[in-house]
């Protein structure tokens, strides 16, 4: 699914001081696998969930995604990649104001080949048990309820990919139990997710542990055995 | 992204700020509505020049001949001309170019004392040939006109204009009285069909006619015309015509070569073309005032679509995120601004209407709208949108969706 060669990232600061995000990173991400990835703050996790997200691009290194490099694509091609082959799941779960649930959740549809489909967008809302919330506003719902919002809206393109920034990072513990559940039925389903995490519980359902720092990847440990190997995905399906 | 899906989508977004969407279709309103009602106005009031103009000379296929060097100021009079233009010049024209139809020939005064009964009053007296009735499209409305053979007996016959008839003969049925011009005693043979407002706005109707070899030999004692109109067979052939006008007066006036023309040559169709030309500089300038206004309704929306880019770097972000390309989202705000721009547009020209409506009632001018307008109105609205709503547009474009999505 991901492959990441020798990927650099620096940033130039307001006060003209450089910084490495990333320093020639590379990582392997299979299909089919749960990954989380774990670092201080400023040790470059986000940075690589925003290459990995099509959101960003390396200053040099290549990225293959499904085997296309996509670490030279254009602006438009990117966000083609972003609407149909990569579903966001965010910290502030970053649902449009002003805006019910359905129509959030069809968001994508929009940027992606073919139509809007309404029905796909309540068959979603209705998976992450909010078929009753469709209607609602996005500041009408609970931090819950909204990062259900925003899974469904990751998954309405049918994404192979789902990255997740910290998802549980604003909610309680029930609400963070709810949208892990279904990460893991996600998993189950032969999505690959790749998860930025500080929690260790959170970290506990992946069974694939990336440790950053400073740029550099620490350490890369297999935590529990892939159940959802791609060897015996084709049998479970 | 698709187009409709990006119009239903400014749509959504405009429908959520009424407030700030009103305040950036003003300008547009503002500009387009002066643009439209300014136009409307010009259009009518050049319309009602020219009106105005031809019931003073009669017909376009006419050129007027006067007497003198240079332009008369006003209206010609036996006071103010030189009497270098002769009877016998405009029989010479008559008979000798085969363009000319036929010609009218006119002998004014103004101020001439008239009477009837105990009624005293001054007006002008034009002595006309009987055809000056035709080419000037005029007509009785009471009584009859004056005959050729009238003409030729010096016939003391005369023709009220209609503000005449209503001073003298107040309540009273002028035909068939007898009224003193000067001191010569004339009948009262008809009176003329109303001829409205000249190009000044005074009255057209304020005249005696009588016949012009009445005047001559009877009244004013002069054997030179105050103005001849000269009808052509062919409108087109003017130019043609004025020259040989001018050549055959030349050679019976014993000019040389070094010597101005001792009369003056006008073309009609020369001076209306002016004056068109002239109500067409206005329409510029008012279109200039318009554009200004446009100007104006431009950067507000552009300050206000500014404002509304930086409050939406969320939307924006979670936009990008969720697969908007840098071109999806300067689509999409441009498609706001022009949707802005059109309603301002239209709006203007909704209120322009309704004003003209308004005016057309109180004014009665024949106020009509010119469809040319309705579309520049349109063309000048998106224009608008795009122009002042691209650069906002570019910079939602290239807020970075990392920074939007974490703020």
């Amino acid at each position: 699914m991901i492959e990441m060669s020798r990927i650099s990232k620096t940033y130039t600061r307001g006060g003209g001081s450089v910084v490495h995000a990333l320093r020639e990173i590379s990582f392997t991400v299979e299909d089919r696998e749960f990954v989380a990835v774990r670092g201080a703050s400023g040790s470059g996790k986000s940075t690589l969930l925003n290459i990995l997200g099509c959101l960003d691009v390396p200053n040099s290194g290549a990225y293959l995604l499904a085997n296309e490099d996509v670490s030279r694509h254009s602006d438009r091609n990117l966000s083609r990649v972003r609407a149909e082959r990569i579903g966001f799941i965010f910290q502030s779960f970053n649902l449009l104001p002003g805006t019910t649930a359905r129509e959030n959740v069809e968001l994508p549809m929009v940027y992606a080949r073919g139509r809007v489909h309404r029905k796909k967008a309540l068959e979603l809302l209705e998976r992450v048990g909010l078929q009753d919330r469709a209607n609602h506003f996005a500041n009408e719902l609970s931090g819950g309820q909204q990062q259900r919002v925003a899974i469904a809206r990751a998954l309405v393109n049918d994404p192979p990919l789902i990255l997740a920034d910290e998802p549980t990072g604003n909610l309680d513990s029930t609400s963070s139990g709810e949208v892990m559940d279904i990460l893991t039925q996600l998993h189950k389903e032969g999505r690959t997710i790749v998860l930025v995490t500080h929690d260790n519980a959170v970290a506990s359902y992946a069974h694939r542990e990336v440790t950053l720092h400073d740029g550099i990847l620490l350490s890369d440990v297999r935590i529990t055995p892939n159940e959802i190997a791609p060897a015996n995905c084709e049998a479970a399906s | 992204m698709k187009l409709a899906a990006g119009i239903a989508l400014a749509f959504r977004s405009i429908a959520r700020r009424r407030l700030r969407t009103l305040l950036m279709m003003l300008g547009v309103t503002v500009g387009i509505g002066s643009l439209t009602l300014l136009n409307a106005v010009g259009e009518a009031s050049k319309k009602e020049s020219m009106k105005r103009f031809k019931n003073m000379i009669g017909t376009f296929d006419t050129i007027i001949l006067r007497p003198g060097a240079g332009r008369t100021r006003g209206m010609v009079s036996l006071t103010n001309v030189p009497g270098t233009l002769k009877f016998e010049d405009a029989q010479a024209i008559a008979t000798n170019l085969p363009g000319v139809k036929q010609i009218a020939n006119l002998q004014n005064a103004f101020d001439i004392d008239i009477k009837y009964r105990d009624h005293a009053d001054s007006t002008a007296v034009f002595g006309v040939s009987p055809n000056w009735f035709e080419l000037r499209g005029d007509d009785a409305s009471n009584g009859s006109l004056f005959s050729e053979q009238q003409d030729s007996d010096l016939a003391r016959v005369a023709v009220l204009g209609a503000d005449v008839e209503s001073r003298l003969f107040p309540g009273e049925n002028a035909i068939g009285k007898t009224i003193r011009i000067g001191d010569v005693p004339f009948q009262v043979q008809g009176i003329l069909k109303s001829r409205g407002a000249g190009p000044g706005g005074g009255s057209l109707d304020d005249l005696i006619l009588i016949p012009i070899g009445t005047a001559a030999k009877r009244l004013f004692n002069r054997d030179y015309l105050t103005m001849m109109i000269v009808q052509l067979k062919d409108a087109d052939a003017a130019d043609a015509n004025v020259l040989a006008i001018t050549n055959l007066l030349r050679e019976r006036h014993h000019l040389t070569a070094t010597q101005l023309d001792d009369f003056t040559i006008t073309n009609p169709r020369a001076i209306a073309a002016q004056v068109t030309k002239m109500n067409s500089t206005l329409a510029k300038t008012l279109k200039g005032v318009a554009i200004l206004a446009m100007f104006l309704g431009g950067v507000v929306i552009m300050a206000l679509m500014l404002i509304g880019v930086s409050e939406r770097r969320k939307e924006i972000g979670v936009r990008r995120g969720v697969g908007a390309s840098r071109g999806d989202v300067l689509w999409q705000f441009a498609t706001e601004a022009t949707l802005i721009s059109c309603a301002g547009g239209f709006l203007g020209v909704a209120l322009a209407l309704v004003g003209l409506g308004a005016a057309a009632r109180l004014a009665s001018l024949p106020l009509q709208l010119n469809w040319d307008v309705l579309g520049i109105s349109i063309a000048l609205s998106i224009a608008t949108g795009l122009i002042f709503g691209i650069y906002p547009a570019w910079k939602a474009a290239h807020i970075d969706p990392i920074a939007a999505l974490r703020a």
